[in-house]
């Protein structure tokens, strides 16, 4: 209740801070107007944003939990996984060397990078076992794609800059209904798949053994969750770049909210949280230091990074209760 | 001993070889013949330096990685990933978009360097309740936070961004004999104060109860071998920015060559990690020199960084690899 309180709270000041402020009770004249200037900003600008906030961090939210219910590691998050620093290249190469691909097509080259760079990530950490192994082995991987990325845009023009500049974190900046049509039917069309991914991931989380041992092929199980979770990141990538640590922090709050439940109720915990966190971070990076748009990415790292950091103490400080949590949230 | 006097000797003069040779202006006659000629000059000038400025970086990373590692007691302890390189570079960043020391200052960059990797260090010390073990958690969360930090940097002025990115992928491109002048005692400095301290270390390493028992006040003695890791650190990144990996690989490496003992493991550490990015920056130049022929740029070139992440990733997934099959 709280938490879609919170939500439509926040989508309202989204569409209605910023130059020019327009007050909530004159938001349907607006709509009426459509000549005004007004109009423009809200429906040209705020509300594309607006949904491309929610669905984006949304499905950073809920493929952040996939990965981490699926890998059985609470570190196993986008960042750390090569996914999407992956898609992040995929999307920043053909932007830099011009390729001739179509806009149309951003989300799937985002989707090839970010699964490209999560099966560089598993093939390497196949048979790194423990939590700090498979950390180790993504975060290598990640740091050196994310060299990539900057390397490539050591070859970019001054001029594209501004643009490049999403990849490295994550912004909503310029985001328009051209941009939103290429990430909502292909965030719509990962529902389904997602909804499919919940018997599995309940499967998963009794370990491969017993999973085996119940009849469910492990192996091609975690590899159908990983894909879906590529496509809900490739998809965001494209026009956002990768919304640094959201789909970290999303999962921590779901499992710190409902400690006793399991996936199946976390999931859509996780994705409400993940478009709260984008929407508050985005509003903070329009608004903080206006005239000038900040990247969102950097406010999520912050937000989600210090959030994380308190979590995992408050874990340290209650070792007890944090061993009945990490069971219950199957986390080790 | 053997396999590391070899290795020693026919590794680091080769990457320096290699790297004098790879920009393709002349060869070791050009360098030691008659002043003069514009290809002398070039060598002298450019090349030189930047090699030197390349190793300087290696020893500094690998023996602030080795002294991380065994103070920490982490074999995952390595200045990138305690938050001392990230908050390096955000301080340099920070130093140059505030307009707080000149563009080719190299003491401001290492008054910046210092600052910032003394709080991105302290600030990891801190988070992890001065518990080791815990470091590496906190580390990567406070890197991520210091790179967020830093693209909220870039987004202020958006059109530094293309000098900022010789910082955030690291490399030696452009270093001349100016850069050198103080951070080359620096360097040296800590490296030989860590060699002298380094018995302290091997008493350190094994345990706190271990130390204490052998007279040695842990804390003191952790506080300062975190001092000399941080001020090597920084030096390195006032030189080359962010090198990825040499400072988490190279102490691996040392340890490999020349067993346990921290005083023969912190000089082997230095010449290796100067071997690692001598020669990594030997391929960058070749990979530039390579690349140049296709299309004339006036841009960054392959940075030595993107050399050093590929293959440093290569290596620790090979290991990681390797290392799984072995139980416990």
């Amino acid at each position: 209740m709280i938490v879609a309180a919170a939500v439509a709270v926040l989508a309202l000041a989204a569409v209605c801070l910023g130059q020019p402020v327009i007050p909530p009770h004159r938001l349907p004249a607006v709509l009426g107007d459509r000549a005004s200037v007004e109009f423009v900003v809200l429906w040209e600008l705020r509300v594309p944003r607006l949904a491309v906030a929610v669905f984006g961090g949304a499905a950073i939210g809920a493929a952040g939990l996939l990965l981490q219910e699926a890998l059985r590691n609470p570190l196993a998050v986008p960042e750390l996984l090569g996914v999407s620093s992956g898609a992040a290249l995929a999307v920043a190469v053909c932007v830099v060397w011009a390729l001739p691909v179509p806009y149309g097509l951003h989300p799937l080259l985002g989707l090839a990078g970010a699964a490209c760079g999560g099966a560089l990530c598993l093939a390497a950490a196949r048979t790194a076992r423990g939590a700090s192994a498979t950390l180790l082995v993504g975060a290598a991987v990640s740091t050196a794609i994310q060299a990539l990325l900057l390397a490539v845009m050591a070859t970019a023009e001054r001029i594209q800059y501004d643009m490049l500049f999403r990849y490295l974190v994550g912004s909503l900046t310029g985001v328009m209904w051209e941009q939103a049509a290429h990430v909502l039917p292909w965030s719509l069309l990962a529902v389904p798949l997602v909804v499919l991914c919940v018997p599995v991931l309940g499967l998963l989380r009794l370990g491969d053994d017993t999973a085996a041992a119940l009849g469910s092929r492990v192996g091609r199980a975690r590899l159908g969750v990983l894909a879906v979770a590529s496509l809900l990141i490739g998809c965001v990538t494209g026009p956002c770049g990768p919304l640094a640590w959201v789909g970290f922090v999303a999962p921590l709050l779901a499992r710190r909210l409902r400690p006793h439940d399991e996936a199946r109720t976390w999931l859509p915990w996780s994705a409400a949280l993940g478009a709260l966190v984008v929407l508050a971070a985005d509003l903070v990076a329009r608004l903080a230091l206006a005239p000038v748009e900040t990247p969102l990415g950097a406010w999520t790292a912050l937000l989600g990074v210090l959030a994380g950091a308190v979590l995992l103490r408050g874990e340290a400080v209650r070792p007890r209760a944090a061993a009945r949590d990490g069971r219950a949230g199957g986390s080790r | 001993m053997r396999r590391l006097v070899w290795i020693l000797a026919v590794a680091l003069p080769a990457t320096v070889l290699a790297h004098l040779l790879a920009p393709g202006i002349g060869d070791l006659g050009t360098l030691l013949g008659p002043a003069g000629t514009l290809e002398h000059r070039i060598m002298w000038e450019l090349g030189v330096p930047r090699l030197l400025a390349a190793l300087l970086t290696g020893a500094a990373l690998g023996v602030s990685g080795l002294v991380l590692q065994l103070t920490l007691r982490n074999p995952l302890a390595a200045p990138e990933l305690t938050g001392v390189n990230p908050g390096a570079v955000l301080g340099i960043l920070a130093g140059l978009t505030f307009g707080l020391f000149p563009a080719d200052s190299a003491g401001g960059a290492l008054a910046a360097a210092l600052a910032g990797s003394a709080l991105g260090g302290s600030a990891t010390w801190l988070l992890t309740s001065r518990d080791p073990g815990r470091a590496i958690v906190y580390g990567l969360l406070g890197s991520a936070l210091l790179a967020g930090l830093v693209t909220l940097l870039l987004a202020y002025q958006p059109s530094r961004f293309g000098n900022a990115l010789r910082w955030l992928v690291g490399s030696v491109q452009g270093r001349v004999w100016e850069h050198l002048g103080f951070t080359w005692w620096w360097i040296t400095g800590w490296i030989l104060l860590i060699w002298a301290g380094s018995a302290v270390l091997g008493v350190l390493a094994p345990g706190d109860d271990h130390a204490a028992g052998l007279g040695l006040r842990p804390g003191a003695a952790r506080a300062a071998a975190l001092t000399a890791a941080t001020a090597l650190a920084a030096g390195a990144a006032s030189l080359a920015g962010a090198v990825a990996f040499v400072g988490l690989v190279v102490p691996h490496a040392a340890r490999w060559l020349a067993g346990a003992d921290p005083r023969r493991t912190v000089p082997v550490a230095a010449l290796t990690g100067a071997a690692a990015i001598a020669g990594a920056d030997a391929v960058a130049q070749f990979a530039d020199r390579l690349m140049a022929g296709a299309e004339v740029t006036q841009r960054l070139g392959v940075p030595t960084g993107v050399v050093t992440a590929l293959a440093g990733a290569a290596v620790l997934v090979t290991v990681a690899r390797r290392a799984a099959h072995v139980p416990g």
